[in-house]
């Protein structure tokens, strides 16, 4: 996981959801980390196949701001520009197009959805039934509406513990008979609270969609679609004048329930549609003259009450057959809607009821923002009207779980799928996972403390005091690289910090052969076993056996497929000079980053054109060249404020 | 069981597993380990924690299965963590049913496991509560101080924080490789290795 | 492949009692393992049908520790901890009070409840690792989520449940009975599983 708050939050990849509680944790120990720039983010290098030019080394922009300058290749990347926290990521995140050898980041690779499933259950949801069903589990799976955490199904009656209850869908499990509720093993909630059981422990999704809080039936989209249907047809042939009264008996139960969103706008809907009919064939309607012309004083200019607006605002809403473009040129006015029946709905501004309940329960029994976010738009279908209304807790309905995906990765330029995992749920397995980590080197960066050194915490980093870092590289690829690095000599930003890569420039050996490593490891241990030894320490802190010091141009230590170099580093000091106060510090100011540019040079046999190939036994082949550059962000720590 | 340090800090046995002689493992009976498994200082197994009721009398042909906890190879069960079968009312008794560990289990120190199965390549943080008959599959990273409800399912290349657990993100294609705990088995017992670069 | 770690050790248990041997009050119907730990001076009383589980510890250093009927105090939890605020410490006299767990208590896998009249009501399940500070008084058939801390002094309503890092509610499952019986029929199973040695500690 990523050190810097900013970058967990990606959005691309911290799936949205670090909440209050699970961001509420203090700040870890600060570990060292890389982030690689992706190329995408840079517009003049993302298409270009060859790697942009190397910036001088030692070469240093006072002024850091205009680096945003596509043309400019010789200002050193800043890790602290706003945009650089959208294309800096850790090695594990990067994927790798083997057809444009380029590096490839999760904001620029082409995703493709291979599978659809449910997390809690783990079935398969076919992508069919994603348009009719939505795109969450509709079988027995919620989330609970207070805490987030798993609800379980279970026995009213008898159910013993709630902490030990049988998992949904295990009708085993379960021996006692109903009701049924669903109740959340972390809080304690249970559905009872919002007045909700079910009669049968399996499909409760549709079950709850049958039921309003407090136990209450309610229509599903379905129902209310062929009760419209009906509805149309019992009235489309003998629906002439607007007597309401005709159909009042039809809905006589439904007038005691408050006329809902989706109930409103098919009455509605149904209402205007008449009228228009009306209108088309018994030119302006009987009711015209009675509501007409009080709402034509209004909006007359408008004519909002005329069948051609009318007929072009249905049109606009709904994807009804379009009424006769021939009453276009019609100039009329029709009444509104006068009931619940055709779709009136009277605002109810009296909210003693709600203040009267706030003032029962308090706060505890409003919902808080993120649970009222948690709250999917659907689940409202057919309850009353939310808009202007304190939320209460017992307004809360399970969540059903939001499906997950498995999905395939494609190369943004070339098309090629770079990664693709099996469609099955429960398979782990990929058939295609070209990973940046199997091309290019990883590094991995601790303190270099050496018997002399003084520092008590290696990690915490001294204004003005010269700290050493040992940077290790080691190569995945069956080829010996060459690797030159560069940096800035002082790092951006307002408090600069001295950078020294003492050795930009070593080859690393090839990745050899598993085996080879078993039996070359030996030798090379027992040969270097005291610097092996004290590598080993935990981050190079207990390294007091080194014999040698750092020097210029000299490689620190060298292994079967990796090298190690020093940086050493001046940390700035957080004042300025010329004030004995302390700035204020930006977020993250006072963490040293260092920009540095990579560069990787190989040979590869011009037949085998994948990098990551076993180098051909066959020797006539001529040798392609091969290069690959980037930038990259080493956080070392942060420089403390004393001093 | 040879051990071949007489007074080393680890019993090593003959399928690589290091136990630490401060580790707490009651009824050892009944925990199964697959090899090369890490058990540090103070980690505690309840082995005793048997399921009572056996699943079905019909296949009681076999001796029953007293396995409590069952741990895959290449697991790694830090200082101060302790794994306990999960234990609920079934059919009007209580049982305790067995705890699975798949391969490349890490546990972080102070955790308390009392889940269902753990699959392959888990990553358990420090001071992680993982409830009853919790199913943890592959590839999952529980980041510190989670509190997984019990019967959380959490599915494969989850990346999961927060109390209760919740999903924050996904492995990487190239997290994978980071799972595997080879090296780090290599590192402890009595002769540990030194970490590869 | 798949074989015991040591077929000739029964269990490894390091020896780890120390300090002073308490005074006990066990019920003869009482199941405490040999490796539970009880340490103090003050008074330890543990009444019908509890259990104490493997390398659990009462410390009744802080006052005396009461203990109710079918409770269950898991392994590596602590009853009776001198904290680092609310605690007396070593030193009170016999009648202090250290902590008191009503009937039906459980407490989880390393939770730990400190000394200095400390009150755990009816049916409370702590959970995992929980903290409760000396001298809080949590009330009847509360639920405390793993990791829960209460503050020393504290007070906790009855049927409180304490989740996501310190929010509360209120249980409205109406469950304690059928709470309490689970944890009859979890006593009875684990003294069937856990070697009781009360003579041990008398």
């Amino acid at each position: 996981m990523w050190t810097r708050g900013v970058r967990i939050n990606h959005p691309s990849i911290a799936a949205s959801v670090l909440e209050e509680n699970a961001a509420a944790v203090m700040a870890p120990p600060f570990t060292p980390y890389t982030f690689i720039q992706c190329p995408c983010s840079d517009s003049s290098t993302f298409n270009r196949r060859s790697p942009p030019s190397t910036p001088t080394t030692h070469h240093h922009h006072s002024d850091n701001d205009d680096n945003d300058d596509d043309d400019d290749d010789e200002h050193p990347f800043d890790p602290r520009a706003p945009r650089s926290n959208y294309s800096l990521y850790p090695l594990e995140y990067l994927l790798y197009c083997e057809d444009c050898h380029q590096i490839r980041c999760p904001r620029c690779v082409a995703e493709e959805i291979v599978t659809y499933y449910c997390p809690s259950c783990l079935f398969e949801v076919p992508s069919s039934n994603l348009k009719s069903e939505g795109n969450r589990c509709t079988r027995s799976c919620f989330q609970c509406p207070v805490c987030i955490g798993p609800l379980s199904v279970t026995s009213l009656e008898s159910h013993p513990d709630p902490n030990t209850l049988p998992v949904p869908d295990n009708p085993s499990a379960a021996p006692h008979g109903g009701p049924y509720i669903l109740i959340c093993s972390h809080c304690a909630w249970s559905s009872t609270e919002v007045g909700i059981q079910f009669d049968k422990p399996n499909s409760i999704h549709a079950q709850l969609a049958k039921l309003r809080n407090g136990g209450n039936p309610r229509m599903t989209a379905k129902e209310r679609k062929e009760r419209r249907k009906d509805l149309a047809q019992s009235l489309g042939s003998s629906y002439s004048s607007s007597s309401a009264s005709g159909y009042t008996g039809y809905f006589a139960d439904e007038l005691d329930l408050d006329l809902d969103l989706e109930t409103q706008f098919s009455n509605l809907k149904l209402f205007y549609q008449s009228q228009l009919a009306n209108a088309n064939t018994g030119g302006v309607g009987s009711g015209s003259s009675a509501s007409g012309s009080g709402a034509g004083g209004a909006f007359g200019d408008l004519g909002f009450t005329s069948p051609t607006s009318l007929s072009r605002i249905l049109n606009i809403y709904t994807s009804a057959s379009s009424q006769d473009k021939k009453a276009k040129s019609r100039i009329g006015t029709m009444r509104e809607a006068l009931d619940s029946d055709e779709g009136l709905k009277i605002a109810n501004l009296d909210e003693s009821e709600a203040i009267a309940k706030l003032h029962a329960e308090g706060h505890p029994g409003t919902v808080s923002t993120s649970q009222l976010l948690n709250q999917t738009p659907q689940l409202h279908l057919g309850e009353p009207h939310l808009h202007g209304r304190s939320r209460f807790a017992s307004e809360l309905r399970p969540i059903p779980y939001l499906l997950r995906t498995k999905r395939s990765k494609r190369c943004p330029i070339c098309r090629h799928i770079i990664s693709k995992p099996e469609a099955k749920v429960l398979t782990t397995r990929f058939r295609i996972r070209l990973v940046a980590g199997s091309y290019i080197p990883s590094i991995t960066i601790r303190p270099l403390s050496l018997p002399n050194a003084s520092t008590p915490d290696p990690s915490a980093l001294r204004p003005s005091k010269p700290a050493q870092f040992v940077l290790t590289f080691k190569n995945p690829i069956f080829e010996p690289v060459k690797i030159t690095l560069a940096t800035p000599a002082l790092t951006p930003g307002r408090f600069p910090s001295k950078v020294t890569v003492l050795c930009p420039q070593f080859d690393i050996d090839a990745n050899t052969d598993v085996w080879d490593e078993v039996l070359k490891d030996g030798d090379k241990r027992r040969k270097k076993g005291e610097s092996m030894d004290s590598a080993s320490g935990a981050g190079g802190v207990g390294g007091g056996q080194h014999q040698h010091q750092p020097a210029a141009g000299k490689i620190w230590e060298r292994g079967r497929n990796w090298v190690s170099i020093v940086v050493e580093v001046v940390p700035a000091s957080l004042r300025k000079p010329s004030q004995d106060e302390m700035p204020v510090l930006k977020e993250d100011e006072d963490l040293l980053e260092i920009p540095m540019f990579v560069r990787i040079e190989w040979e590869t046999d011009a037949m085998g054109d994948e990098v990551g190939a076993v180098s051909g036994k066959d020797r006539d082949l001529p040798k392609l060249k091969r290069e690959l550059a980037y930038w990259c962000v080493l956080g070392l720590g942060r420089v403390s404020d004393q001093g | 069981m040879s051990r071949r340090p007489p007074r080393g800090e680890y019993i090593e046995t003959d399928t690589g597993n290091k136990v630490a002689r401060k580790a707490t493992l009651v009824g050892t009976q009944n925990i199964m380990l697959g090899g090369k498994t890490v058990i540090m200082p103070e980690a505690m197994i309840r082995g005793d924690l048997v399921r009572t009721l056996q699943p079905s009398p019909s296949s009681s042909g076999a001796a029953p299965n007293n396995t409590a906890v069952a741990i895959g190879r290449y697991c790694f069960l830090s200082r101060g963590c302790c794994l306990r079968p999960p234990g609920r009312l079934y059919k009007g008794l209580f049982t305790y049913m067995p705890l699975r560990l798949g391969d490349h289990v890490f546990v972080g120190p102070g955790s308390v496991v009392q889940a269902a199965t753990v699959g392959n390549y888990v990553h358990i943080g420090a001071k992680v509560a993982i409830g009853e008959f919790a199913i943890i599959k592959d590839y999952v990273r529980i980041l510190d101080d989670t509190v997984v409800p019990p019967n959380m399912v959490i599915p494969s290349f989850s990346i999961v924080a927060g109390q209760p657990a919740r999903v924050i993100g996904e492995v990487p294609e190239g997290g994978h490789e980071a799972f595997e705990l080879r090296e780090l088995y290599k590192t402890v017992g009595n002769n540990p290795q030194p970490a590869p670069v | 492949m798949a074989a015991p770690s040591s077929s000739k050790r029964h269990s490894i248990l390091p020896p780890a009692q120390a300090g002073p041997k308490p005074p006990v009050q066990f019920s003869s119907s009482i199941t405490i393992a040999d490796s539970a730990i009880l340490i103090g001076t003050h008074p330890i009383t543990i009444s019908t049908e509890s259990v104490i589980h493997p390398r659990a510890q009462l410390n009744s250093l802080g006052g005396r520790i009461t203990i109710g009927r079918r409770c269950i105090v898991h392994e590596r939890s602590t009853v009776g901890a001198v904290g680092t605020e609310g605690g007396r410490g070593a030193g009170g006299t016999a009648e202090q009070s250290g902590v008191t767990l009503g009937d039906y208590v459980t407490v989880e896998v390393g939770a730990s409840i400190e000394t200095g009249d400390t009150v755990v009501g009816e049916g409370t399940n702590i959970g995992v690792g929980s903290k409760i500070g000396g001298g809080a008084v949590v009330g009847k058939h509360c639920t405390l989520t793993p990791y829960t801390v209460v503050a020393a002094g504290d007070v906790i309503p009855d049927y409180t449940v304490i989740y996501s890092n310190g929010l509360r509610r209120q249980d409205r499952r109406g469950v304690a009975e059928l709470r309490n019986k689970g944890q009859a029929r979890q006593i009875e199973v684990l003294k069937r599983m856990i070697p009781s040695s009360p003579a041990k500690f008398q």
